[in-house]
């Protein structure tokens, strides 16, 4: 009998916290609905790209040695350096650059390890084509700078959230003058005792 | 159409009606006959509307816990939305897998649908304002709701397709178990309404305002009651018949098309339906929380004077709606607070928790009628 | 004739023909699964003459035991042992099948005569209509109320039967390791945890060992 009323007293417990979490959740839905949309409207709209952003590679022929590091260090060595030995310098003579964005991963490793630094990471990852064989970018191709989301007259910029005042949390309406929460690297810097060697500032954030 | 038993204070729509029109010059008969398709149709349209209402809320709601915008280009606030998604289906090629029956394929979701639009005949929006006040009234809902099961099962069995069979078979299994925790909870208001017609139920909730709701008398039986709907409409707690990750779309799968929207639709229909019932059962249909009479007593009005009356009969639609549709928003808020439960906890909720407490329920009601006749129906 | 009677006539009508054409087909069709829902289809029929009859409470609970409990089982049955294969041809189904119409027409003639020579008083007695379920209730609960208990009792009894038959015997503990097994979840076709009924040798752990290999 008492063990039967334990039963029945475990079963009612069980139910009163089963209700108690279920009011918990939904009272955080409840006070989701109250919470400013975070939504971007895309096209119109773009987040500014960070400054070590991984985007689209940039790669400039008139830098470039054919040395094929590029190659090597890819994890599936991806980029194509079509060049040929000229007999007469004893040089190599470059013809052809590309890398095929359709397979790349943006790993970053051929812009590390770059030895003439022909080779840089943009902000650029609008990829979308109609054949996975136009991704394959050669020289030309490599060669053009993209669009900044800043200086495109058709797009409305936003800052993301870490490179927003502090406080505040829509980056709508946010002048672009008002820095962002915390200090930038070059104000870390100068805070800092003597650095023994000197060191460049880091990009002026948006 | 059945003429009310209880002829109170309150608009006679069809009284009136076939007065104007033998006024006319027309028969006593052709005026029915003229008046008998009108109460249908309108709340054909009335339910149609209401699931456009209801997609239009579904996703703005859902945008809103999720912190993003919803629709917004399709009229303003994006309410053409649902118009464009019903468009959209009507105009999408019909498919009939190769493989599939193509007459059980057809018929599986009119079987699904129609009986929703059928319970829709007891749901009252004010004394007369229904399609018929039938003297089974609520038990016509229940007995209705359970033809469901045998669409969904035709529906999955014809798809050929086995995440169809099994979505049909989870769904006419979830319907079976908890059809019977609800009934057990619509048995316990009938107790104290003495009554199954809903115009009787209503208006026994209706003495004292929002005081004499069914909700005070039965907190347990509404709680088990909407747990029960909610798994009856297949919403998300209990939406595992169409469980995205194991099932595809369960018995939805093969159907594209104008038969997946009659699908689509009756999930709708089924779930506005339900939280009118619970208004009607549990939050006092189309009373206002506090009693009307008084209200015009105290502007010195008459109640049966015919500007008050329509006054009354537009506000009981209104608090009705209003009602329904606050639970829709509980839903719709439960969908994006609780994750999906496994077949064997759906089952074991069912049978275990509901059932259980549904009987307790009644007994317990059962006695407190005999003990206190006064407050809960003698 | 007036609008109800002609509206009256051609519904009965209409619900005979589905009771009759839907039950032929219940018994002729091969395909099991046509028969069942065709089934379905006599029942809501069938619901539909006692609609006719002003009996609405008998219809609603004729198409909630009929067809939302007894149909779906049977729906449900099938389905879950379809196994979409052609019987294997039974021997003499030609013999088999002229038995078994004669029987039934042999019975179809003697309900005919019944029908037939019965006098029915005609008109029957008023319809009771929105009463009915009153009146129900009470027959059920004073004259009726001894089969009325008889039937739930054997119900019941089919239910502890089935319970019976489709339960496992389950260890608490696994038998090999002997630690307690959360049968909450986990599989309960595991062998090893199995013990079929009856099987009490004195060392349970070999014979069911030697079963799952």
């Amino acid at each position: 009998m008492f063990g039967f009323l334990k039963k029945v007293g475990d079963y009612t417990k069980d139910a009163v916290s089963a209700a108690q979490t279920l009011s918990q959740g939904l009272s955080v839905t409840f006070d989701h609905l109250r919470r400013r949309p975070i939504t971007v409207q895309y096209p119109y709209e773009k987040l500014i790209p960070s400054e070590r952003y991984r985007g689209r590679i940039h790669y400039e022929f008139d830098k470039c040695i054919a040395c094929e590091v590029c190659v090597r260090v890819c994890p599936i060595n991806l980029p194509v350096v079509d060049w040929v030995m000229n007999k007469a310098t004893k040089k190599k003579e470059l013809r052809n650059y590309s890398i095929d964005f359709g397979v790349c991963i943006f790993c970053g490793n051929c812009v590390e390890y770059c030895p003439t630094n022909c080779l840089s990471m943009t902000e650029e990852y609008e990829l979308s084509a109609f054949d996975r064989h136009s991704l394959n970018y050669d020289n030309v191709a490599l060669g053009r700078l993209p669009t900044s989301v800043t200086s495109d007259p058709s797009v409305f910029p936003l800052r993301e959230l870490a490179y927003l005042p502090k406080g505040v949390m829509d980056p709508h309406g946010v002048p672009a003058t008002h820095p962002r929460a915390g200090k930038l690297p070059e104000q870390v810097l100068e805070t800092l005792a003597k650095p023994s060697t000197p060191v460049e500032p880091g990009d002026q954030p948006q | 159409m059945e003429t009310n038993t209880i002829v109170s204070s309150g608009l006679d729509l069809q009284a009136s009606f076939i007065d104007a029109l033998q006024g006319l010059g027309l028969s006593s008969s052709t005026a029915r006959l003229i008046w008998l398709p009108l109460p249908m149709l309108t709340v054909l349209v009335a339910a149609v509307v209401g699931v456009l209402v209801n997609v239009w809320l579904e996703r703005k709601i859902s945008a809103a816990v999720q912190q993003r915008i919803g629709p917004e280009y399709a009229g303003p606030l994006g309410v053409l939305q649902p118009m464009a998604d019903g468009l959209k289906l009507v105009f999408k090629e019909d498919i009939i897998p190769a493989r599939a029956d193509g007459l059980l394929f057809t018929l599986g979701p009119v079987l699904v649908l129609v009986p929703v639009i059928l319970s829709w005949l007891v749901v009252p929006f004010g004394q007369n304002l229904l399609i018929s006040n039938v003297g089974i009234g609520i038990f016509l809902w229940i007995s209705l709701s359970s033809i469901q099961p045998i669409g969904l099962l035709m529906s999955g069995y014809a798809s050929n397709n086995k995440y169809s069979l099994l979505g049909g078979l989870r769904a006419a299994a979830q319907s079976i178990s908890y059809e019977i925790p609800l009934a057990l909870a619509v048995l316990a208001i009938v107790m104290m309404s003495n009554s199954l017609s809903t115009v009787d139920i209503v208006a026994q909730q209706n003495t004292a305002g929002i005081l004499s709701w069914n909700i005070w008398r039965q907190p347990v039986g509404f709680v088990i009651f909407w747990i029960c709907a909610l798994a009856e409409c297949e919403r998300l707690p209990f939406d595992l018949p169409e469980a995205e990750e194991e099932l595809v779309a369960g018995y939805q799968t093969e159907y594209s098309g104008m038969k997946f929207a009659l699908f689509y639709l009756g999930s709708y229909i089924n779930l506005v339906l339900s939280a009118l019932l619970v208004s009607v059962l549990y939050l006092g249909g189309w009373g206002f929380p506090v009693p009307v009479e008084w209200l015009a007593g105290l502007l010195g009005q008459s109640v049966d004077a015919p500007l008050v009356q329509v006054i009354t009969g537009s506000l009981g639609i209104v608090m009705t709606v209003l009602k329904a549709y606050l639970l829709v928003f509980f839903a719709i808020l439960l969908r994006w607070t609780v994750p999906r439960v496994r077949i064997d906890q759906l089952l074991d909720l069912g049978w275990k928790f509901l059932l259980p407490i549904a009987l307790v329920n009644l007994l317990v009601t059962a006695a407190l009628k005999l003990a206190f006749p006064v407050a809960f129906g003698g | 004739m007036t609008i109800a009677s002609t509206t009256q006539q051609i519904c009965f009508l209409v619900l005979a023909a589905t009771t009759v054409l839907g039950a032929l087909g219940v018994v002729l069709l091969p395909n099991i699964v046509y028969s069942a829902f065709l089934l379905g289809g006599v029942f809501l029929s069938v619901a539909g003459l006692y609609l006719l009859l002003n009996a609405s409470f008998v219809a609603a609970a004729q198409v909630l035991v009929y067809v939302g409990a007894v149909n779906v089982l049977i729906l449900f049955a099938i389905m879950l042992v379809n196994k979409r294969e052609d019987l294997s041809a039974i021997p003499g189904l030609l013999l088999r099948r002229v038995l078994s119409g004669t029987v039934c027409a042999g019975l179809f003639a003697l309900l005919l005569r019944v029908a037939f020579t019965t006098r029915w008083a005609l008109p029957g007695p008023l319809p009771v209509g929105e009463d009915a379920t009153i009146r129900i209730g009470e027959h059920l609960f004073s004259d009726y109320l001894l089969p009325f208990e008889l039937a739930s009792v054997l119900l019941l009894m089919a239910m502890i039967g089935a319970i019976v038959l489709a339960r496992r015997d389950v260890f608490a503990s696994d038998v090999i390791t002997g630690e307690p097994v959360d049968q909450g979840l986990i599989e309960k076709a595991r062998s090893p945890m199995l013990l079929e009924r009856g099987d009490t040798s004195p060392n349970p752990s070999s014979p069911l060992v030697e079963t799952s290999r």
